[in-house]
């Protein structure tokens, strides 16, 4: 069907462009005094960045807030896959809510919405506490380490989560049981054998969760910044958004060391998931664990989890709602009800670069993931049909970008975009999100290719039918179910995409969480908030979209007589 | 229809060697017989059956399936599979996950353009053979092992070719599902005029089910025979080892009489089976099968092939005692009555049956 050669080396090209051209223009703009005398070596920007009095207070800044986010995350995911796999606690559904409606939320519209809810002059939820108790002062501040390590746990808990409860549902429950037989109980068995049996399951979600949170842009940015709280990312873009004086030499020099520390954390990670296959024993017996009969604890457990889920779904909807239908800040009142308008909402959709900004982000999200699942394909094809060493190294190519913070590619690619025509250009941002999230679309795709076992189609062709029948009615409708859902989790990334864009958006090419940010920034928390419903509301319908479109055409083949 | 081989060389290359998967195979499989290959594990019985097919390309020789050549290197032939009209049962039964079995079923109908109701004629009737009608608009993902592998079958049986292949189709059952399937998979093909050509390396799926048993090892054709000639009377110490357990015992032709051979061996002169001809004064090897050892009452001590040795241990496993003798330096297996009176270092008699211990060259 392929030369399949000349098929893996031109995708190892392009892969290998997508993903090394940003790190080595950060390298080498590392070395640069600036854009125009690049190439010509200096190490002027290390001694700049490295020597800074501040540059201390910022690295430790990041690590509580990298260390704290991985704790609360992993922690309550490890709370609520315990609860909703051992324990015979009503409507589980709400599990598998939590861990997938969240990412609908775009990480920038959560954060703001905390802040609407704990800031110390007007946040709703302090106003409210206050009144209630008669309190003079805000009960909570959100702008500080521990607002941000909320937050960005929060945002992260799905992410640990979808790690940690599958190894406990795989978990073999002998192991429990024999230690319950030996007279341990419930407790005692939870610690002394569950949990150090899922420990290395428990590294990796906690050390996942690092990456993410030092990759984090929208918490540090939106909570961190007006609390005068800098950890790398905001560090970074401070030197690059400060108008004419943006030094991207120095930000590169920045940059390096996030990079390298992910990259480290995310070969930890690859040990660890590598050798956890090892550790967590999976029973291929099929019996269900039985479940752990919570009896009076039941309610209060239930209250909990409905609790996190309310906070993590329906608080922050609900926030930017009110926010978006008032004037100015207030607490829910009979004159907050009575002043309500659509006045937000109407300012927004008349302002141009707002507007500007939706049909850009709607047009990256579409465009991009079209094209950036069109790739994917290709290399999961590659990957997973062709076992050669040219296809091992595409395939670690492709995934290497995933350890990559979005802040620093979009500084390495802006080294490399000022020295071509399309600096500045929506194909600019294009590039550049298909580069970073390839593996968003890599990973459902060669998954279904996985599937599809080569007597699959080995059989199609001794009954009769040629390659290309075989293709059609055999190795597509079963690709289909992965590409949708590698399409939908480009497009909603794309929709969403802040940390890249924050360095390559410029003016006429600016996207909604660019946008959102300068709302933010500007404390313009209606029209924000009316953008951002508009937002969520894009990105959820092109997820119910797409699963529908999915939904029919896997159904097809069977209607299909 | 018949299938002939010739020359039928196929090369690996794994980690910088040569594998010779298949090495100059010459075989004609005739018509309408189940016919198997066995051998163990690498052997190349999977990559011969490949090529039959024509989902993998020998690297040299021809084949011809009927009159038709399908592979020729010389000549540059290859007849793609879709093109040879053959039926397939794979290992994994390849059920398409994402329709239910009347598709299933019907696609080698579909894919020749036969009218619409004709197919569901046809899928019925093959459906209603492997004992499966009304199953049509299951989904395949609902069906059972032993569902998927008869939905497999009727799916290689719907569109009538006059060859149908098996690749080790029972490995996938749990072993009582295999043996029934075993059972129904001979009755099936028994019922059809049709040339079946099955991979296994189980010897008592290929004892139970074949006509004929073309025992492979390293790419080659060791030895061609029906199931009772492989066993009772191989013409190979390999062969004769890998169909069933069998004690292999070194000695010396002394002299030949008729049919048999008396054997000078280690543990004394045997009368044996000599059907290869070897000649007095040779090196060879006594084959035989445990369930041929048998205990001879004591005052029959004087008498042909019969020894005294010492049970060395005996274990009960139900239908029978797993014993081994020590007779001298040499032990043999054994299979005993489960009815016998006997214990763990008693001193006994055994007999060989000159007609079920056999001579292999060495």
């Amino acid at each position: 069907m392929f030369k399949k050669p000349t098929l893996t080396t031109t995708l190892i090209v392009i892969v290998g462009f997508l993903t090394l051209c940003p790190v080595i223009m950060l390298l080498l703009g590392s070395f640069s005094q600036d854009f125009v005398s690049f190439g010509q070596f200096t190490t002027v920007k290390y001694v700049e960045a490295y020597t800074d009095p501040d540059f201390a207070a910022i690295l430790w800044n990041t690590v509580i807030f990298t260390v704290g986010s991985a704790l609360v995350a992993t922690l309550l995911a490890l709370f609520l896959a315990y609860v909703n796999t051992r324990t015979d606690l009503p409507f589980k559904f709400i599990f598998k809510v939590i861990a997938i409606v969240p990412m609908m939320i775009p990480h920038i519209l959560f954060s703001v919405s905390w802040v609407l809810l704990l800031n110390p002059s007007n946040g709703t939820l302090n106003r409210l506490l206050m009144d209630l108790f008669g309190l003079k002062d805000a009960l909570f501040d959100i702008y500080t380490l521990p607002g941000m390590i909320l937050v960005e746990g929060l945002l992260d808990l799905p992410i640990a989560y979808l790690i940690i409860a599958p190894a406990m549902s795989a978990f073999d429950v002998s192991l429990e049981e024999s230690s319950k037989v030996c007279g341990a109980s419930n407790l005692r068995t939870l610690m002394r054998v569950t949990l150090p049996v899922l420990r290395p399951a428990i590294l990796a979600s906690a050390i996942l969760v690092i990456v993410r949170s030092l990759a984090s842009f929208a918490v540090p940015s939106v909570i961190g910044m007006p609390g005068r709280i800098y950890v790398l990312s905001t560090h970074i873009y401070r030197n690059i958004a400060s108008g004419f004086a943006a030094d991207f030499g120095k930000a590169a020099a920045i940059g390096m060391s996030a990079l390298a520390a992910s990259i480290t954390l995310i070969y930890i990670y690859r040990y660890l998931t590598s050798e956890s296959g090892k550790f967590v024993t999976i029973s291929s017996r099929g019996f269900k664990p039985t479940l752990i009969k919570l009896k009076n604890a039941k309610y209060p457990l239930f209250v909990i989890v409905g609790i996190l889920s309310f906070v993590l779904i329906v608080l922050p909807v609900m926030v930017l709602f009110y926010t978006s239908m008032l004037p100015y800040s207030m607490v829910p009142s009979a004159k907050a009800f009575s002043m309500m308008s659509w006045n937000n909402w109407v300012e927004v959709l008349k302002d141009p670069i707002s507007l500007l900004s939706l049909k850009n982000s709607l047009f990256l999200g579409v465009v991009g993931a079209t094209i950036g699942t069109t790739l994917s394909i290709f290399v999961s094809y590659v990957i997973v049909k062709i076992r050669s060493t040219a296809s091992g190294i595409l395939e670690s190519l492709s995934f290497l970008s995933f350890s990559f913070p979005g802040i620093v590619i979009g500084v390495g690619f802006m080294w490399f975009f000022v020295r071509t025509p399309i600096y500045g250009t929506l194909t600019a941002l294009l590039i550049g999100y298909i580069a970073t999230y390839l593996p968003y679309g890599i990973r459902p795709i060669s998954s279904a290719f996985v599937q599809i076992h080569s007597h699959l189609e080995e059989s199609s062709r001794v009954c009769g039918a040629g390659p290309f029948y075989t293709m059609r009615r055999i190795v597509i409708p079963l690709l289909i179910p992965g590409i949708v859902s590698g399409w939908i989790l480009m497009a909603s990334m794309f929709l969403r995409e802040l940390t890249l864009s924050v360095v390559l958006s410029r003016p006429g090419t600016e996207v909604l969480a660019v946008q959102i940010l300068h709302f933010a920034e500007d404390g313009l928390w209606g029209k924000l908030s009316a953008l951002g419903i508009i937002m969520i509301f894009i990105s959820s319908l092109l997820v119910i979209l797409a699963a529908v479109l999915g939904n029919k055409l896997t159904k097809m083949e069977v209607v299909n007589k | 229809m018949e299938i002939r081989i010739k020359g039928l060389t196929r090369h690996y290359y794994s980690e910088g060697k040569q594998i010779k998967a298949l090495d100059g195979v010459d075989l004609t499989i005739p018509a309408n017989k189940i016919f198997t290959l066995l051998g163990p594990s690498g052997c190349g019985k999977t990559t011969l059956l490949r090529c039959i097919v024509g989902l993998e390309t020998p690297d040299a020789g021809e084949i011809y399936i009927g009159d038709d050549l399908v592979w020729s290197s010389e000549k540059g032939i290859f007849v793609p599979p879709e093109n040879r009209g053959l039926g397939m049962v794979f290992q994994t039964y390849a059920i398409w996950p994402h329709m239910n079995v009347f598709d299933n079923v019907a696609y080698p109908l579909q894919t020749s353009k036969t009218p619409k109701d004709k197919i569901r004629q046809q899928v019925a009737k093959a459906l209603k053979f492997v004992q499966l009608d009304g199953f049509e608009n299951r989904p395949a993902t609902k069906l059972s092992g032993g569902q998927q592998q008869r939905v497999a079958l009727a799916r290689a049986l719907v569109a009538e070719p006059k060859v149908i292949l098996f690749d080790e189709p029972l490995s996938n059952l749990d072993a009582k599902l295999r043996e029934e399937t075993r059972k129904e998979l001979r009755s099936f093909l028994t019922e059809l005029k049709i040339t079946a050509i099955y991979v296994t390396h189980d010897r008592i799926e290929a004892l139970a089910l074949s006509d004929l048993i073309a025992v492979m090892r390293s790419g080659k054709i060791i030895e061609i025979g029906d199931p009772k000639k492989i066993y009772f009377n191989s013409d190979d110490k390999f062969v004769a080892d890998f169909i069933g357990r069998a004690n292999l015992i070194k000695g010396k032709v002394e002299k030949l009489d008729g049919e048999h051979a008396i054997f000078a061996s280690e543990i004394g002169s045997i009368v044996a089976l000599n059907s290869q001809k070897i000649p007095v004064g040779q090196n060879a090897m006594l084959c035989v099968r445990p369930e041929f050892i048998r205990l001879a009452p004591e005052q029959a001590a004087e008498g042909q092939n019969i020894f005294s040795g010492k049970m060395e241990s005996l274990i009960f496993i139900g239908e029978a005692y797993e014993g081994e003798i020590r007779i001298g330096e040499t032990l043999l297996t054994t299979t005993i009555e489960p009815t016998e009176n006997i214990v763990e270092g008693d001193t006994i008699f055994i007999s060989f049956d000159p007609d079920h211990c056999f001579l292999l060259s060495t």
